[in-house]
């Protein structure tokens, strides 16, 4: 869906130019890793949040881009503000090839692609079900309440839940996002079995 | 909570792409500086997808919301997953409920309710009972303090009970032992004064048979307290041929009053040649003395100290005095 960016794909990432990325992002090679990893992840979430198709992809091509900029000699002096400015250019490049396609698409007749849920959702339910009871009474009991209930009565069960625990508002909401993740992750874990 | 939820809602837009360009930039800054802002963010997405699957936004947030979040194969696996949860969510809340206790209700809320649900009599009826109750705990509380300071009462008498009679147990045991110390030493008296009562009939009856009557058996002298040890006008005691016992008066100031006496006979050397306890002292013609006889054999001729110790009530004894004599044969 989204447009390709050809303008910078003749140069390729070689091993010399990472590892010089690498260390342009960090005081050694190890925590070089380690800031590419977290940019990496940033830049992941960047592309997501702005609709992107495929977020990570983006993000390796911005890196890219920044391990192309340090080989002719670049200085960075804010690796995470400078892959930003990258990750920012190449996403106006991605709009202005999705718009093409869009263009292209609309004139050819057809409609804009549709997502659509593929049907296994039982084994999904089933898989589910044996994460949440995997999960402690605590954990589940939490989990369940924490995401119950429609926009207000959503409000009113964290609040309860918030002073049944006496726990403070970020704390609550950091267990109920590793519990959701854990359960995801167990979830598509056990259907690709 | 209504910053948070103000924030939350700015966030929300900026997910679903309604938010300018400069909004978004700013967002995304402080989402990559603030690990606590980029968990909202996560936690706002989570909550616009339950609400995706729960058909709880409005026809153009959905629209959005499909432009932006189901472009990516990473979001649609967790629209998927929260399409589950949804789906299931209900069932457990439903066991949980059959199985797990109600929301715990504080104990002023469930008397309140209760009391509430009463009509008017069966209310009197409650808060006599309760005033009932209150005064009978306020009775049982006195009286158990009131029983309980007796017993305290009671104890500390008994204990006091108990050191008497262990300290007259003591006294009473004390006493025995002290009888049966005189009794002994009594025993013992006896027997020597035995002794020396078949000594001098002995004598007698030999002295009446071998001896001539002119012939003294008996040799005494009378000790006088107050002359030392180097006096040149010392006694002396003449031990003639064939005297078999010595008699000795030993004079004592009458100021001097003892239960008993004791007295020891040394040697100039300080050998213990003879020695008596329990002598009592006479008294005659306002002077007093302690008669003593003793076998002749039991002084050689020589230096002899003789000394003199009084034992008081308590049995401690205290020194008398010192008395000197020279023994000489003839």
């Amino acid at each position: 869906m989204d447009g390709s960016p050809v303008a910078h794909q003749k140069w390729t990432l070689t091993q010399e130019a990472f590892d010089k990325l690498l260390i342009a992002l960090g005081d050694n090679r190890d925590s070089g890793g380690q800031k590419y990893l977290e940019i990496r992840s940033n830049l992941t979430r960047f592309f997501e949040w702005r609709g992107c198709s495929f977020p990570e992809d983006h993000a390796d091509e911005t890196f890219n881009r920044m391990a192309k900029k340090v080989a002719e000699g670049e200085e960075i002096q804010n690796p995470q503000g400078y892959a930003m400015g990258i990750a920012r250019l190449l996403l106006l490049e991605i709009l202005k090839g999705r718009q093409k396609e869009q263009t292209a698409l609309t004139e050819m007749g057809h409609a804009s692609e549709i997502y659509e849920e593929q049907d296994d959702g039982e084994n999904r339910l089933t898989c589910l079900r044996s994460c949440l009871e995997g999960l402690s009474p605590d954990n589940r009991e939490l989990i369940l309440e924490y995401y119950q209930g429609e926009k207000g009565e959503k409000i009113q069960n964290r609040k309860k839940l918030l002073e049944r625990l006496g726990i403070p508002v970020n704390t609550l909401r950091m267990r109920a996002l590793r519990l959701r993740e854990r359960l995801q992750t167990c979830m598509e874990e056990c259907m690709s079995k | 909570m209504a910053t948070d939820l103000n924030s939350e809602k700015l966030i929300a837009r900026y997910l679903l792409g309604e938010l300018s360009e400069e909004q978004q930039v700013e967002i995304e800054d402080r989402a990559f500086s603030d690990k606590e802002f980029l968990t909202t963010i996560t936690a706002v997405e989570n909550d616009l997808i339950d609400e995706y699957v729960r058909d709880e936004m409005s026809q153009s947030e959905r629209r959005q919301f499909e432009s932006r979040f189901l472009a990516s194969p990473a979001r649609r696996k967790r629209v998927e997953f929260a399409r589950a949860l949804t789906e299931i969510a209900p069932e457990y809340a439903l066991a949980e409920r059959s199985v797990v206790s109600p929301v715990p209700v504080s104990w002023r809320d469930s008397l309140e309710a209760f009391f509430q649900s009463l009509n008017p009599v069966a209310k009197f009826a409650m808060v006599a009972v309760a005033l009932l109750v209150v005064l009978g705990g306020a009775w049982l509380i006195t009286q158990t303090l009131r029983l309980r300071s007796q017993l305290t009462t009671l104890q500390a008498e008994n204990q006091s009970r108990q050191d008497q009679r262990q300290t007259l147990e003591q006294q009473v045991d004390q006493e025995r032992r002290r009888n049966a110390e005189l009794t002994a030493r009594l025993n013992q008296e006896k027997q020597q004064r035995e002794q020396s009562d078949e000594s001098l009939r002995q004598l007698s009856e030999t002295a009446d048979a071998t001896t001539p009557p002119a012939r003294p058996v008996i040799a005494s002298l009378t000790l006088l307290p107050g002359i030392s040890r180097g006096a040149g006008d010392k006694p002396v005691l003449v031990l003639k041929h064939g005297v078999r016992l010595v008699r000795l008066q030993v004079a004592i100031e009458p100021e001097e009053q003892f239960k008993s006496f004791a007295i020891e006979l040394r040697t100039a050397a300080g050998r213990q040649v003879w020695s008596r306890e329990n002598l009592t002292a006479r008294s005659r013609r306002g002077a007093r003395s302690i008669g003593l006889t003793l076998p002749a054999t039991a002084v050689k001729p020589g230096e002899y100290e003789l000394s003199l110790r009084g034992v008081k009530e308590g049995g401690a004894t205290e020194d008398v005095g010192f008395y000197y004599f020279d023994v000489r044969e003839k």
